[in-house]
């Protein structure tokens, strides 16, 4: 039997509810940024690696409890109006599904990875969050909108961005998802998939409420051409990791 | 409840009352150009624009910096701005080492942005705070009481009390309202889309929809309680009534509250408006709706969804709405913030945590924190506006040294001046416009002239704008006159075309034809070509439920052929296409009147018709063996005339039975009876004109273009429309003076009556017209679309004529080609493209067979002008498409009432235009329709953008705008009238309509006397005179300060 501290802890750092809100809470605490980023990439490193110097695997019901949380943050992710939260939100749904994959098996660097390619994704949010709260004072949807018409490179990499986070093809999250779906049992398959469901609404809800609608109030400025060649060539090297991950692992 | 007769007609006279300010909104297949301020049209043009800004929430004047663009291309007078600018000045009092020209000439030339903010917090004492970088003092006791008032005003001021819990509590009641209300009305005034049609409706808009809402699956599982609502009354004025109660709405504000109510989708309002009020418009007498109904179901509907289930704990009456801004000021200020939009986003997280936390002390905290935040912010803001203004007029000192209560002074001023600020634009736009126009005529004496020459051929057009382009090219190829009228030739008709059974007005809308003109063949009747068939037949295909899913695979390659064809070889595939169809038979027109024995005659006919085929039908009898004893004997009795019907039992060998109710069914289901007899005899008197109503017509048109004498050898009717291919948009490319559609068979009507030998004679005695034996009116037809001119009716003309037909043919296309070579550079992507006439022709024909085309042509885009006089005020000079150009000749007019038939009928029409093209531009999303690209066709009379919309009603944005900006111009339409002063004085004071228009400056009006050559322009409430030629750098100044 797995230590029960070690579970607890990984249930804190692989964010299971209700230790979940300890995450959320330091997260939006933590305004800065970088220090915003840091997180998003250590924090499930940590329960992973926990995780890893334990010789059995965790207790099967640990995946029921990752299947429950994953639904009740990406439900909880619809109503979320400010940015931050909702990365916050959104990485607590997807690092929950890693005890999927840890539980069907799965092991050593292809778990950091795994981890990485939810979380590298959030971080290109964060970074757009970042710009959009230095244009309009905060990345808060349904109160200007229209960012389409008056900084459409933000917009584009926003969407993209965007998509990537929430598992679209061809990000590694949408190959991370496939894997956990065909190694997993129907009813976890389902929960799974009702999760997925819920980022893609949430995250047209997101896209609506601030690239969506006419230009209004005073005219904001783009982000450069090299920067979004910059954040394109991320995303490039993202779909593409996405592709080797398809290529090494399925 | 049941209310009283009284209560129920008042309720109605409001709901009349409230809509007044919607206009009309007529079916797309027959697009009018309105102005979408008509209802407000009793107003000054300022006021109006103000008001009709608040209540259909859109823009009534260009952005700034469009006019600094036009200000840059030299399209607005720099000296205009200037003198606009000095007057507003002088009418202000001064402030200590403050230019304020200046400052008001750079806000307009070099700020793109209002100066003015909309702070609701911060004072001047703020702003001239943050000016001098000082603290704003913290506010220790904000006073409860003026915030209280400030959210009664924005929450309960007549707004419809869904709207103000939407801006409270963050629900989307408005919008979902909208759009239950939409899916009614598409389900409800639905003409044949859909396939499926709404049960009962035939009793009417709410009685149909009170049966289907209390079967609402949908309903009852979202927790509405519709039945509920219903059952309190009986009738849709109850039902208001109650609802108005419920909700808490005291009396007096009804009719504001509805005009609320109805501006929210004034498109489904316009057109139930026109709808209720058209007269034998057949989906109205079939299926009769009207605003009462409208509203009912709009009220029904919304005190549902604020009683629904998951709503029903919010304050949703006008009371409960009053208790909690009075108990929780804070907590409503703060989510009227937060759902209201006007947060500042960086505090919207706090806020919304505190409201959703609900604790007091909390929310107070946030709430003064919120305020302090959000005045530093705002004058902030204001400050940078301030110090922005200052370095732009080079006065940033003196800004320094401002007090605060000078600062209040100054931003006051500011504010009053950009409330103004449009205006100025558009007088500034107007009074170049005008100095260009009256630089550009060339008005001549009075005097007669010596005798000109027989021209070649004379060509009446419609005085459409597109009309003054292809009468320039015309009369510069060769010995044409041209002249124009209103393009239903001033005949008012009723037409029913050949193999239809319904009738289109060809006038314009606020004429109601009286005659009816019937399009009639000789050609045999023949069954439907196959391919038409073929046609009709996928089409329903794809409109049925199940079948595309079947058919799909089985038929879909055959769309895949058409769609290659029309995509990639437009021209060459849509004529292909158009091979495949039967040829049209040659038609003539039914205008004269029929006698009392013509009519019985036709009746008799048609009677007999009818009784031959149902005997055949009923009896399986061979036509041959149907006598026509048989016939008369089956009439007679049908009729009542007799009360056996002898010959027919026996011939048929029927039992007496038999042949009753055959009689029976003859009368019933035939309607071979007597009443119905008479109401055909009714309709036939409808049939054509008589030779009187005839010559009248055709004397005053003649005379009203100033066309009495010298007639030439051909005289050319021609009527216009437009062709274009996927565009729900193409009757509003048709003719506005023949009601949106194509102005050819007003030609034919006219031609047919001036052709006659009675008519002539009578107008050589009564008219003083001499129409030379020798001349001929012929029909023709100018399609905008591609600048073609076909002439119609050819094998009526006098084998004579017929040796010159190929000289007019050969001016025609030249006037056609030169046309398009100077239309099209316009039209396509790349303005500089060099294009020969045959290019541009070609290129135009393109346009019209692409079914891909947004913008098949430019239509009406760029109106500006309407001359009113003789040719030879305008022949000299181009206005490339900006003008409506309508003949008159004052001197044959001497008691003014053609003048004043030119006013009341194209003049108003042309406002109409100009009026929807303007509106169309300043705010192409809230009084136009958008871009095309989304639009899908609701019902079969209007568009919506995506799949549910209210009806747009406007002008598509291709239609107005290039690449975003206005492509037409937006000004008010300039009249000029080509006579003597006192003349068109009086004939403008003696009609109401466009007294009004004149005297509210809906439209500038301008007189040209030609005696003295003077112009004299309507402005600031009295005729101004004006000497012409005007000096082109000065005139706007002289021209604005009018």
């Amino acid at each position: 039997m797995m230590d029960i501290v070690t579970l607890l802890l990984a249930a804190v750092f692989l964010p299971l509810f209700p230790f979940s809100m300890v995450f959320n809470a330091l997260f939006e605490r933590l305004p800065h940024p970088v220090l915003r980023s840091v997180m998003l990439l250590v924090w499930p490193l940590i329960g992973i690696y926990l995780l890893q110097g334990e010789r059995q695997l965790p207790p099967d019901w640990t995946v029921i409890w990752a299947s429950a949380t994953a639904i009740l943050y990406g439900f909880r992710l619809i109503a979320i109006r400010d940015m931050g939260r909702w990365i916050g939100f959104l990485a607590t749904s997807a690092w929950s599904l890693l005890w999927v994959s840890i539980n069907a098996g799965m092991n050593g660097g292809w778990l950091y990875q795994f981890a990485l390619g939810f979380s590298v994704p959030l971080v290109m949010l964060v970074i757009m969050a970042t710009h959009i709260g230095a244009r309009f004072g905060a990345a808060y949807t349904g109160l200007y909108g229209g960012l389409a018409a008056t900084t459409p490179r933000l917009s584009g990499v926003l969407v993209f961005a965007t998509l990537a986070a929430t598992a679209t093809p061809v990000f590694p999250a949408f190959f991370i998802m496939l894997h956990n779906i065909v190694s997993s049992a129907p009813e976890i398959v389902a929960a799974m998939l009702i999760a997925w469901l819920l980022w893609t609404w949430a995250s047209a809800r997101l896209l609506q409420g601030l690239i969506v609608g006419s230009k209004a109030g005073e005219a904001v400025q783009d982000i450069g051409k090299v920067l979004t060649w910059l954040y394109a060539l991320l995303m490039a090297v993202l779909a593409l990791s996405g592709l080797y991950l398809a290529g090494g692992r399925l | 409840m049941n209310i009283a007769l009284g209560t129920s007609l008042k309720i109605r006279s409001m709901i009349h009352m409230a809509a007044e300010p919607i206009p009309f909104f007529w079916p797309m297949r027959t697009f009018i150009h309105h102005n979408p301020l008509h209802g407000l049209e009793d107003m000054p043009f300022t006021e109006a624009v103000e008001r009709g800004a608040k209540l259909f929430h859109g823009r009534t004047f260009l952005p700034r910096k469009v006019y600094q663009k036009y200000l840059a291309a030299g399209e607005i007078n720099q000296f205009a701005v200037a003198a606009a600018i000095q007057d507003f000045v002088g009418n202000h009092e001064r402030i200590n080492g403050i230019a304020l020209d200046k400052w008001l000439m750079s806000l307009l030339n070099e700020m793109e942005l209002p100066f003015t903010l909309t702070n609701t917090l911060a004072d001047a004492g703020d702003v001239h705070a943050s000016l001098n970088s000082r603290d704003i003092r913290p506010v220790e006791n904000m006073n409860l009481a003026d915030l209280e008032s400030f959210l009664c005003n924005k929450l309960l001021d007549c707004r419809p009390i869904y709207e103000a819990v939407d801006t409270l509590f963050g629900t989307d009641i408005g919008n979902e309202l909208d759009e239950l209300v939409i899916r009614t009305c598409l389900d409800f005034f639905d003409e044949g889309q859909s396939v499926w049609e709404m049960p009962e409706r035939g009793r009417g808009l709410f009685a149909a929809w009170r049966c289907v809402a209390k079967r609402n699956l949908r309903f009852f599982l979202r927790g509405f309680h519709i039945s509920r609502i219903l059952e309190a009354a009986d009738t849709p004025e109850g039902i208001i009534a109650c609802v108005m109660q419920q909700l808490g709405i005291p009396e007096e504000q009804w009719i504001d509250y509805f005009t609320r109510e109805l501006s929210r989708l004034h498109g489904w309002v316009g057109f139930i408006r026109w709808r209720s009020s058209a007269r034998r418009y057949y989906w109205a007498d079939q299926y009769p709706a009207d605003l009462v109904d409208f509203m009912a179901i709009r009220l029904t509907l919304a005190l549902a969804l604020l009683n629904s289930r998951k709503l029903k704990r919010l304050a949703h009456t006008m009371n409960d709405l009053e208790e909690t801004i009075h108990s929780n000021t804070i907590e409503t200020y703060l989510r009227h913030e937060l759902y209201g939009k006007t947060i500042l986003p960086e505090m919207a997280f706090r806020v919304e945590r505190a409201i959703q936390l609900g604790n007091k002390e909390k929310l107070e905290a946030v709430f003064y924190e919120y305020i302090a935040v959000k005045r530093n912010h705002e004058a902030r803001h204001q400050a940078a506006r301030f110090q922005e203004l200052a370095r732009l007029s080079g006065n940033q000192d003196a800004l320094k040294r401002l007090s605060a209560e000078d600062i209040s002074r100054l931003q006051n001023i500011i504010a009053d001046f950009e409330k103004q600020e449009g205006m100025l634009w558009l007088h500034a736009l107007e009074s170049r416009a005008i100095g260009h126009l009256l630089n550009g005529l060339t008005p001549e004496s009075g005097a007669d002239g010596p005798e000109a020459g027989r021209p070649f051929a004379q060509a009446m057009f419609c005085i459409d704008t597109r009309s003054e382009r292809i009468r320039r090219h015309l009369e510069s190829v060769g010995d044409y006159q041209t002249f124009g009228i209103a393009g239903f030739f001033g005949v008012p008709v009723s037409f029913m075309p050949h193999g239809k059974g319904s009738e289109t007005h060809l006038c314009p809308v606020i004429v109601t034809p009286k005659n009816l003109v019937l399009e009639i063949t000789a050609a045999q009747y023949q069954d439907a070509a196959a391919i038409t068939t073929l046609e009709k037949a996928i089409h329903e295909l794809k409109e049925s439920v199940l079948a595309p899913f079947v058919t799909v695979e089985a038929i879909g390659l055959l769309f895949g052929f058409d769609m290659v064809g029309k995509t990639l070889i437009p021209q060459t595939y849509n004529r292909w296409r158009r091979h495949l169809h039967e040829a049209r038979p040659s038609t003539r027109l039914l205008l004269d009147k029929l006698s009392r024995r013509q009519a019985d005659s036709v009746l008799r006919a048609v009677q007999r018709a009818v009784i031959e085929k149902a005997v055949e039908r009923e009896f399986g009898i061979e036509p041959e063996k149907i006598t026509d004893d048989i016939t008369r004997d089956v009439r007679e009795t049908a009729l009542g005339r007799q009360h056996r019907a002898d010959i027919f039992t026996r011939e048929l060998g029927l039992n007496d039975e038999a042949a009753y109710a055959f009689i029976g069914r003859l009368q019933g289901a035939y309607r071979i009876n007597r009443d119905f007899s008479h109401l055909q005899i009714e309709q036939l008197g409808r049939i054509g004109f008589t030779l009187d109503e005839q010559v009248t017509y055709v004397g005053t048109a003649l005379r009203t273009i100033g066309l009495m004498k010298n007639f030439s050898r051909f005289v050319l009717l021609v009527g216009h429309g437009s062709t274009s291919e996927n565009n729900p948009y193409e009757s509003a490319l048709d003719c506005g003076a023949c009601g949106g559609n194509h102005g050819l068979v007003s030609g034919r009507v006219l031609a047919q009556m001036a052709n006659k030998p009675q008519v002539r004679r009578a107008l050589r005695r009564q008219h003083d017209i001499d129409i030379p034996d020798d001349t001929w009116f012929i029909p023709a037809f100018h399609n905008t679309t591609t600048d073609e001119l076909h002439m119609h009716d050819l094998e009526l003309i006098p084998p004579s004529h017929l040796v010159y037909i190929d000289r007019l043919r050969n001016g025609l296309v030249a006037a056609s080609r030169l046309s398009a070579h100077e239309r099209v550079p316009d039209l396509t992507p790349d303005e500089n493209q060099e294009t020969g006439p045959a290019k541009a022709f070609s290129l135009a024909q393109r346009n019209s067979m692409d079914w891909s085309q947004v913008r098949p042509e430019w239509g009406l885009s760029k109106n500006a002008y309407f001359v009113i006089g003789r040719r030879s005020l305008t022949k000299e000079f181009a206005l490339h498409g900006r003008a409506f150009l309508h003949s008159y000749d004052y001197r044959t007019d001497p008691r003014r009432r053609l003048l004043e038939n030119i006013l009341t009928g194209p003049l108003v029409v042309g406002q109409w235009i100009n009026m929807e093209h303007y509106f169309s531009v300043v705010d192409n999303e809230r009084f136009g329709s958008g871009s095309k690209v989304n639009h899908n066709v609701a019902g079969r009379f209007g568009v919506m953008t995506g799949n549910i919309s209210d009806l747009r009603t406007g002008l598509p944005s291709q239609t107005v705008l290039k690449d975003g900006l206005p492509y037409h111009e937006p000004i008010r339409l300039i009249t000029v009238i080509e006579a003597p002063i006192e003349h068109a004085r009086q004939a403008i004071e003696g009609v109401v309509a466009v007294k009004k228009l004149v005297h509210n400056g809906w439209l500038r009006m301008i007189v040209i006397d030609p005696d003295t050559r003077n112009a004299s322009l309507y402005a600031t409430e009295r005729w101004h005179e004006i000497k012409l030629p005007i000096d082109e750098s000065s005139s706007s100044e002289e021209l604005f300060a009018l």
